[in-house]
């Protein structure tokens, strides 16, 4: 069936497709990696990060310094999410293509619509941003201006291959908008719910959903469960509210605690790809997310 | 095809200085000052860290990009002595961003690479001071005016060479004409992760010292390396200069860090070790005299155990061998006097409250073995940080 020409072409391709190296991908979140996996399928991905990381809490570890000094493009959450390590990373790397401003540091919260920016930041409220909350793994309308901006840059630093990241791009944003209806009808019952969090991990997802966080397990943003504040949840109208919710990387101590006094439902989602079994890449950590969220017992 | 290429790489530099400008509407210096206050209630050997109440290293910290091509770095440090303040430059360095191929210069004044502990900050350690060999033989951590150049591998693994080249004046051994480029040193470092929850880093270190072999002859005969420690290498005056100096010191370094699943949030631990060696400290004259050491060698070894978000606890054994010179001193055309053994172990406890990623309390129960005394110090102290503040290494 295959003609031989397409076999000497395909040859061709491959003896000058060799010298011709694939992109070195830098990410800073695995949510990061399963996105440009679907745009970039050639390209070598490399994610600095689990999601069974704290991600305000990562060590510049030798071999992350290692990846980022190869690295053709790296991709971050920004909004201050990596302030902690990705500068030293930057300082210590020497790659000058990845540097602030360069067109080789892709920050996706540049794409996103952030939700809680602050005209007043300090840091007695916490660990908070002022340019909002940079958890955007889960601003699922946003993804499809975040694939568009990302599919224009890896065309920049790639133009040998524009056209495949243009296709790619374009499949994934219709998915994306077929996917985005499917789980909008599916999550129609969880409109109105009211949950604890633990963080604002999920605050782009429940604002999407239309669940309210009424409360934090963190007394403030970055700042772990203290007692006093726990009890003082304890104390509050626990009937109006539908779960209690964690990620998976985090202590499972404090959700519990309040799940014993509280008698409310506990659910353990994943903050990133990889953060459950089910979770494996960007379509099936909001399709996930959306059935564990669905699954509670009341 | 090539001047394709050099068409991009221009149009990318051009766009990434529009960018840096719009992004940054009214400045981007990032100021950072460390708060660090102790009370102790006693002194270590080798040591400028007085008892009773004391600022320790409180600092001041500027640093911004120059332009695309280079950052500069000014920290002041300040500290209290005998009622005093004092005001010291710790860092006011250039380093290039843009250097193709892995290399980076760094030029002015700044913290040396030799060894592990001595490039970074004295806030970031778990104790309230380096341990003994740190300061007998850097004056805590040796920083200098110079140049760096380093070159970061192409490899999977971190691999990275270092070389500098000091003025050196803060390690000469007291030399009328010394020589004007006085220190060179060399480093390797190597590092890896075993799987997500382990990562270690290997480092090897040299630094030759041209000022820092004691010569016989001339005025500065006398000995300056007395090695006690009131009567320290300080010409009588104040000084954070070592104790003793020599023309090569060598270093070797290992630190291990882990945490369960790559977590550092909940728990983490972080082990170093570090092993100092000082040699050639005299020339001829001297070291022929009785029970004068070919070197001086120091070992120790921390663990430090975040065992909660808002908890640590940190334990640390070091070891000093080094000499008393007793009444040594040139006399016509020959030396006199004689050295003794001594040596200097310290073990110490800490446990820190760590208020926010920020902040931290901490108190710390140090034994002091020398060869006369024996010595318990307890102390309490605050580290705490405000503004912006520089990322730490590993």
């Amino acid at each position: 069936m295959v003609s031989n020409k397409a076999i000497f072409s395909a040859l061709l391709f491959s003896i000058f497709a060799t010298p011709v190296m694939a992109l070195n991908i830098f990410t800073c979140q695995p949510d990061w990696a399963a996105l440009v996996k679907v745009h970039a399928p050639q390209a070598n991905i490399f994610s600095a990060t689990t999601a069974y990381q704290d991600p305000h809490f990562i060590q510049a570890r030798p071999s992350l310094i290692a990846q980022m000094r190869k690295a053709d493009l790296v991709i971050c959450s920004g909004a201050e999410q990596e302030i902690g390590w990705l500068p030293e990373l930057q300082r210590q790397s020497r790659n000058s293509k990845v540097r602030t401003g360069s067109e080789g540091l892709f920050y996706v919260t540049d794409y996103v619509a952030m939700l809680d920016k602050r005209d007043n930041v300090d840091r007695v409220l916490g660990d908070v941003h002022a340019q909002g909350n940079p958890h955007v793994q889960f601003a699922i309308s946003d993804m499809l201006a975040v694939s568009k901006a990302l599919t224009l840059r890896l065309t920049s630093q790639d133009k040998k291959n524009a056209s495949q990241y243009q296709k790619n791009g374009v499949k994934f944003q219709q998915q994306w908008q077929q996917s985005m209806l499917e789980w909008q009808q599916k999550a129609a019952p969880l409109k109105g719910k009211k949950v604890v969090g633990y963080h604002g991990t999920y605050r782009y997802l429940f604002a999407w959903l239309g669940i309210e966080q009424v409360a934090d397990l963190e007394p403030k943003p970055g700042v772990s469960p203290t007692t006093a504040h726990l009890n003082s949840l304890a104390n509050f109208n626990a009937q109006q509210v539908y779960a209690i919710v964690y990620s998976t990387h985090q202590s499972d101590k404090a959700a519990n605690w309040l799940a014993k006094r509280t008698a409310l439902p506990v659910v353990a989602l994943a903050q990133s790809v990889g953060g459950t079994d089910q979770a494996l890449d960007i379509f099936s950590l909001i399709d996930s997310s959306i059935d564990a969220l669905l699954a509670v017992q009341p | 095809m090539n001047k394709k290429l050099l068409w991009l790489s221009a149009l990318s530099i051009s766009s990434t200085a529009a960018m840096a400008t719009t992004s940054n509407t009214i400045s981007n210096v990032e100021i950072g000052v460390v708060l660090d206050g102790i009370y102790q209630d006693g002194s270590r050997e080798f040591s400028h860290r007085e008892e009773g109440f004391s600022l320790g290293h409180s600092e001041i910290n500027l640093s911004a990009n120059i332009d695309d091509k280079f950052r500069g770095v000014l920290t002041t440090m300040l500290e209290s002595h005998e009622g005093k303040t004092e005001i010291e430059l710790e860092e006011a360095f250039i380093e290039s961003l843009a250097m193709p191929w892995g290399f980076k210069v760094k030029a002015g004044r700044f913290l040396s690479s030799f060894g592990y502990l001595n490039e970074k900050h004295v806030h970031e350690d778990a104790f309230s001071e380096r341990p003994g060999v740190y300061r007998a033989l850097l004056g805590g951590h040796y920083f200098d005016d110079g140049v760096q150049l380093s070159w970061l591998a192409p490899t999977d693994f971190y691999l990275a060479f270092t070389s500098e080249a000091f003025s050196g004046k803060k390690l000469d051994a007291g030399f009328d004409q010394p020589a004007t480029v006085g220190v060179y040193s060399a480093a390797i470092n190597i590092g890896a992760d075993i799987n997500a929850s382990h990562s270690w880093m290997f480092g090897l270190s040299a630094l030759r010292n041209g000022n820092g072999e004691m010569q016989f002859g001339g005025e500065h005969d006398h000995d300056d390396h007395a090695g006690d420690s009131h009567d320290e290498h300080d010409h009588g005056e104040h000084s954070h200069g070592p104790a003793f100096t020599g023309e090569n010191l060598f270093g070797a370094d290992f630190t291990w860090k882990w945490a369960p699943q790559g977590n550092y949030k909940y728990q983490n631990v972080r082990f170093t070790t570090e092993y100092l060696q000082l040699n050639d400290l005299y020339d001829t004259q001297f070291s022929d005299l009785q029970g004068a050491k070919d070197n001086l060698k120091g070992i120790y070894a921390t663990i430090v155990y975040q065992f909660t978000p808002h908890w640590s606890v940190a334990l640390r054994g070091s070891e000093f061998d080094h000499q008393l010179a007793n009444d040594v001193h040139g006399h016509g055309d020959h030396a006199h006097g004689d050295f003794s053994d001594a040596k200097l172990r310290e073990y110490d406890v800490s446990l820190a409250w760590l208020s926010s990623h920020f902040g931290q309390v901490r108190g710390q129960y140090t034994r002091q073995e020398t060869h006369t005394k024996d010595d318990n110090i307890f102390s309490l102290q605050y580290v705490m940080t405000f503004g912006a503040h520089a990322a730490h290494g590993f």
